[in-house]
């Protein structure tokens, strides 16, 4: 019954949100962030509690299921954290905007929908949710119009693309099983042959591929994420484009089990390999495309499709290990890319909406809490020790070792090295270097930019320090999928080929940072410089002369750029034309002349009349 | 004795005539005609589905005189036939105010009575008769705009071309089968042709699907359908797309099931020839300028796609078809409605001394802020019909992609074909719905704030997300109706004397 009124509550709430907004404008934000953290704190009660095929609805005499798990709470407590803090983070941010009835209507109803993706326990519940989920998100991303528009459509159309390719799998098992309930088709899937198992991962693979942007099918994001209001960037790459992670794990552990992976068959063991390399693909391109990048959203957005190569990466390969490294790495990444997104938006909406690299910069001390927030955030994207992301990657890392994979390893790690100096560029050319002159009367980000960049920044220092916290859920998650339980406490892991205990490295950390502190005490004494205090080449450099910010990385990017073409994206743009060259065909056949229609009418006649007397009036 | 099935079919012809004599007043009897056949009609419903109603007319016995058989699919048919119309109607007091005003309600009446009798009649000479009533008003009622341009003229006289061939078929068919077998009741002559081992029976079976399947518009029968859609007024265009080519797909299931028995290589071309139409409608739509153009070629690949549920010709196939059939009425009807209302508002500001039917859909752009329910009603049908969920077109493709996967193999692989139509379909819908909302527009001044147009609105937007919740309250007709269109036997034995 909980999980009903959960669901009707975040629905419910979306559709009274916008309906107060006619009423008073503030009425309805403060609903709308009531709406959202009610709804995070509904699911955080969820805790701990596993109740199964709860029936709520009837369709075409299908019983429709609700249930909740170690699996969903996981993601349905990300969600809605997510969701809240971004509309904590839109009531400044989109002060000031049109139609913003709509807005929070559907920032409130894309949560809804993904809490019920997470929240369904059967196919058809599942698909509802997944496509109310696409066209809000559609709806959203084109909110802005102009540029947005372009990039909506590709949205929809990729997505539309998966979701009828997982129609299809679901009514294949639905007609094959005669169930839609999950652990009903859990079972059932077991005796299917190994082809058909096949045949529905790759349907389900190309939904979830798609959404979650593995390479080849990652062109939607760049400028989707790009496009969109940015409070709802950090829902699309926080959790959004994460609801494919999760279709993975419940497709693959779940519904085609974890014996799948173990009953080692050589023709499937294949299929997850190809999704290893995939993975691996997806880390290596993808982040140093980022470098290329002067946008800083789409900067942001390249890395959203690169570090879901580590998630499918640790998912794809089946092992404890690498299965916890993979769902803490959504977590992780989440939190970090979330924070980014806000800095961003912080940034942005101080400096009249420029986002471009080339002419920001030096912004550190107008912006300090933004700059926080970025820092810790990049941190976190490269893994920094004591940072959250540190442990996942560890966790990926090793497992990569342990099954003895040195060419994935190896991507992964110049996955790390791309990702370390694209983020620094961000960082750089965001808030270090000298400060443009038209930026020197920037205030401090609004209050509500703050909080949610101030507890995010806090969850990157309080996972990456005690990643026990997140570790113990997703321990019985992976336990629930029939895997051996991790040894976990709350400050590492401990592992047949060495233990990570995070307290130590922040104990190391804590004494060599007071020996260095102490050193620059009785060191010489250090002076402040004002930021305008410029070297270059050991030449006094004029205030306000150069920017350093412009053309970052410009020797490198003329080495790297012919390589790191996106070769989907050109190869989708090509099928596009030659689809609408094709449809321009197409339409010649109506051509207008009523001489051809009946003509046309008399031929059918004719092909019927041989069809129909089998050849013989030949 | 609940009344006679007869009422259906007479009372709206009875009033398209007394019509013309009301004169201002003509605009109310096409609501009230129809109102009186949705609740007849509705009323009607539980007698029919416990066991069909045969009306025998003017005294003689079956299979000696002309007979109603009033089955469930034909009762299903009357009530979506007069929802629609009634709907329609209720739009049209205030959409209608130009010109042939009065003839207008006349024909749109008839167009009723035709519908109606094609889906009620035991005869298919009779059938024929309607399906003419029908056609004829339609070539009418599509150069209703004759006065302004010539558009209407050209799109009239190239569909009265095109259907006349197909009537032509279609009497051709009428008159081998009486010649075979001496016979005009259908339940006689499907008693005849489940006996006959006649290798020619084939003809008249091609010419029958040949024939209706110019008014349901199968490819590459359905040419004058796009010129036809779209220069009439929306109301018309609604009922075209709405209910008049699925009165086609009526008459095509009723012969080659019930008369025919569904041989295999009909079911067959059938099939084929549904998943053409729907991937050619579609990708003609992708590449249209003209939003009514656009409209009228998704209506082409909805119809292709019920062709194709049909095809299958298994009971969740067919009861797929007629959901579909369901879906689409509601749908597209709520999609023509939303467009004519749209473009008579830019046409009362821009050009209020021309007659404007179509439009590019650029000139939409904007219009979300200036007409919000009739931009919702709009973004309701699109959405409805490209499937997304909780909209009743998502119901209807759920129970199609069931039924192909129930049967399985080749048929499980053309339905993966078509289900890439969907996201054609979303691609051209969508965009529409984007610049509606999110383009800048030259949109000053427009408003929306006639109420005749806009409770037609509600109700088809209502009825969509309702059926799209709760599809179940439609499965138990359907199921009947499917019952029906399968169960030869059964027809044949209701066969009176």
């Amino acid at each position: 019954m909980t999980l009903k009124i959960l669901l009707l509550t975040a629905f419910g709430g979306a559709f009274v949100t916008y309906f107060l907004g006619k009423v008073s404008s503030k009425l309805r934000n403060y609903f709308a962030v009531f709406v959202s953290l009610t709804l995070f704190v509904a699911v955080a009660c969820l805790y701990g509690k596993s109740a199964e095929n709860f029936s709520y609805f009837k369709f075409f005499g299908n019983t429709l299921v609700l249930r909740v798990n170690s699996l969903s709470w996981f993601f349905a407590a990300a969600v809605s954290a997510f969701g809240a803090l971004s509309v904590i983070f839109s009531l400044d941010y989109m002060k000031g905007k049109e139609n913003l009835d709509f807005y929070y209507m559907m920032m409130l109803l894309v949560n809804a929908a993904m809490l019920g993706i997470v929240f369904a326990a059967d196919l058809v519940s599942f698909f509802v949710f997944w496509e109310i989920m696409s066209w809000s998100t559609f709806l959203l991303i084109s909110y802005s119009g102009k540029n947005a528009l372009p990039a909506g459509i590709k949205y929809i159309v990729m997505s539309l693309i998966g979701s009828m390719a997982m129609f299809f799998g679901i009514l294949s098992i639905y007609v094959n099983f005669h169930t839609l309930i999950i652990s009903e088709i859990a079972r059932g899937i077991v005796s299917a042959s190994s082809g058909y198992k096949i045949f529905i991962l790759v349907l389900f693979g190309v939904t979830f591929g798609i959404k979650s942007a593995v390479m080849p099918l990652h062109t939607w994001l760049p400028d989707a994420y790009t496009e969109s209001p940015t409070p709802f960037s950090a829902v699309l790459s926080g959790m959004l484009t994460r609801m494919g992670v999760y279709g993975f794990l419940l497709f693959f552990y779940v519904v085609a089990g974890a014996s799948f992976f173990f009953d080692i068959d050589a023709g499937i063991s294949k299929f997850n390999y190809i999704l290893c390399w995939l993975g691996a693909i997806t880390i290596v391109i993808p982040t140093f495309i980022a470098m290329l990048q002067n946008d800083a959203k789409k900067l942001l957005a390249w890395h959203g499709i690169g570090q879901g190569g580590y998630m499918i990466l640790g998912i794809a390969f089946g092992t404890s290990l690498g299965l916890a490294g993979g769902i803490l790495h959504t977590l992780n990444y989440s939190i970090c890319i979330v924070l980014l997104f806000m800095s961003v938006g912080a940034v942005e909406y101080r400096c009249g909406g420029v986002r471009d690299l080339n002419s920001l910069g030096g912004l550190i001390k107008k912006m300090p809490v933004a700059f926080a927030g970025a820092l810790l955030g990049i941190s976190g994207l490269i893994g920094l020790p004591l940072t959250n992301s540190f442990v996942s990657k560890w966790l990926i890392y090793k497992t990569l070792i342990l099954k003895s994979h040195p060419f994935l390893a190896f991507a992964a790690l110049i996955g790390t090295w791309g990702t370390i100096l694209s983020v620094y560029k961000f960082l750089h050319n965001n808030f270090l270097g000298e400060l443009p002159e038209k930026y020197e009367n920037i205030r401090k980000s609004p209050v509500s930019m703050q909080i949610p960049i101030i507890i995010l920044s806090s969850a990157i220092l309080l996972f990456g320090i005690l990643p026990g916290i997140p570790l113990k859920v997703i321990n019985t998650i992976i336990t629930s999928f029939g895997f051996n339980s991790l040894n976990v406490n709350l400050w590492g892991i401990a592992s047949e080929t060495g233990t990570l205990n995070t307290i130590n490295i922040f104990t190391a950390i804590l004494i060599a940072g007071s020996v260095i502190w102490m050193l620059f005490r009785v060191g010489k004494k250090s002076f402040p410089v004002t930021q305008d205090d410029n070297y270059a080449a050991g030449a006094y450099v004029p205030a306000g002369k150069y920017n350093y910010t412009a053309d970052f990385y410009a020797p490198l990017f003329k080495i790297v750029k012919p390589y790191l073409m996106d070769f989907a994206d050109k190869f989708f743009g090509w099928l596009c034309r030659v689809f609408t060259g094709f449809s321009e065909g197409v339409r010649k056949i109506y051509a207008g002349d009523v001489g051809y229609y009946v003509l046309y009418i008399l031929f059918f006649a004719a092909l019927l009349f041989f069809v129909q007397s089998g050849g013989k009036s030949w | 004795m609940v009344v006679s099935p007869v009422l259906l079919i007479a009372v709206p012809l009875l009033l398209a005539f007394i019509a013309p004599l009301c004169g201002k007043a003509a605009k109310y009897i096409p609501p009230a005609g129809a109102l009186f056949n949705l609740i007849l009609s509705v009323i009607l419903i539980p007698t029919v589905l416990k066991s069909p109603m045969i009306v025998s007319i003017g005294g003689f016995p079956p299979p000696f005189c002309i007979n109603l058989f009033v089955g469930p699919l034909g009762i299903f048919f009357a009530a979506l036939i007069s929802l629609a119309g009634f709907l329609i109607s209720i739009y049209a007091l205030s959409y209608i105010r130009e010109r042939a005003v009065g003839k207008y309600h006349t024909l749109y009446l008839l167009l009723l009575t035709g519908a109606t009798g094609v889906v009620l009649t035991g005869d298919i000479f009779n059938l024929f008769v309607f399906y003419e009533i029908l056609c004829i008003s339609s070539y009418a009622l599509t150069a209703h705009n004759a006065h302004w341009h010539r558009h209407g003229t050209e799109a009239a006289v190239k569909y009265l071309i095109q259907g006349s061939v197909g009537s032509a078929f279609i009497l051709l068919a009428i008159g081998m089968l009486y010649g075979f077998f001496g016979t005009l009741n259908m339940a006689d002559l499907a008693k005849h042709i489940a006996r006959a081992h006649s290798s020619v029976l084939f003809i008249p079976l091609t010419f029958f699907i040949a024939g209706f399947g110019v008014e349901a518009a199968i490819f590459p029968l359905n040419a004058w359908l796009p010129d036809a859609h779209s220069v009439s007024p929306a109301p018309i265009s609604a009922i075209f797309s709405g209910i008049a080519i699925e009165i086609g797909v009526y008459a095509i299931m009723r012969v080659v099931f019930t008369l025919f028995g569904a041989p295999l290589s009909v079911m067959s071309v059938l099939l084929i020839v549904g998943l053409l139409t729907l991937l050619v409608g579609e990708i003609c739509a992708f590449r249209q300028n003209n939003i009514k153009r656009m409209s009228a070629y998704s209506s082409i690949g909805q119809i292709g796609l019920i062709v194709f549920a049909f095809g299958l010709a298994t009971k969740s196939g067919i009861t797929a078809g007629l959901f579909q059939i369901t879906s689409h009425a509601l749908s597209k009807i709520l999609l023509f409605l939303t467009i004519g209302y749209m473009i008579y508002s830019i046409r009362m500001k821009n050009y209020p001394d021309k007659y404007v039917t179509e439009i590019e859909i650029n000139s939409l752009n904007g219009l979300g802020k200036k007409m919000p329910l009739t931009s919702l009603g709009f973004a309701i049908a699109a959405f409805s019909l490209i499937g997304f969920p909780p909209f009743i077109g998502f119901s209807s493709k759920l129970l199609i992609v069931k039924a192909a996967l129930l049967k399985g193999g080749i048929y499980a692989v053309l339905m993966g074909i078509a289900l890439i139509a969907t996201v054609i379909e979303g691609a051209y819908f969508l965009k529409v719905v984007q610049g509606i909302y999110f383009r800048k527009g030259e949109v000053e001044g427009i408003k929306e704030n006639n109420v005749f147009i806009l409770v037609p609105f509600f109700i088809l937007a209502a009825l969509i997300i309702f059926a799209g919740i709760y599809p179940g309250i439609l499965t138990k007709i359907l199921n009947s109706s499917s019952g029906e269109l399968l169960n030869r036997i059964g027809y044949i034995g209701r066969l009176p004397g």
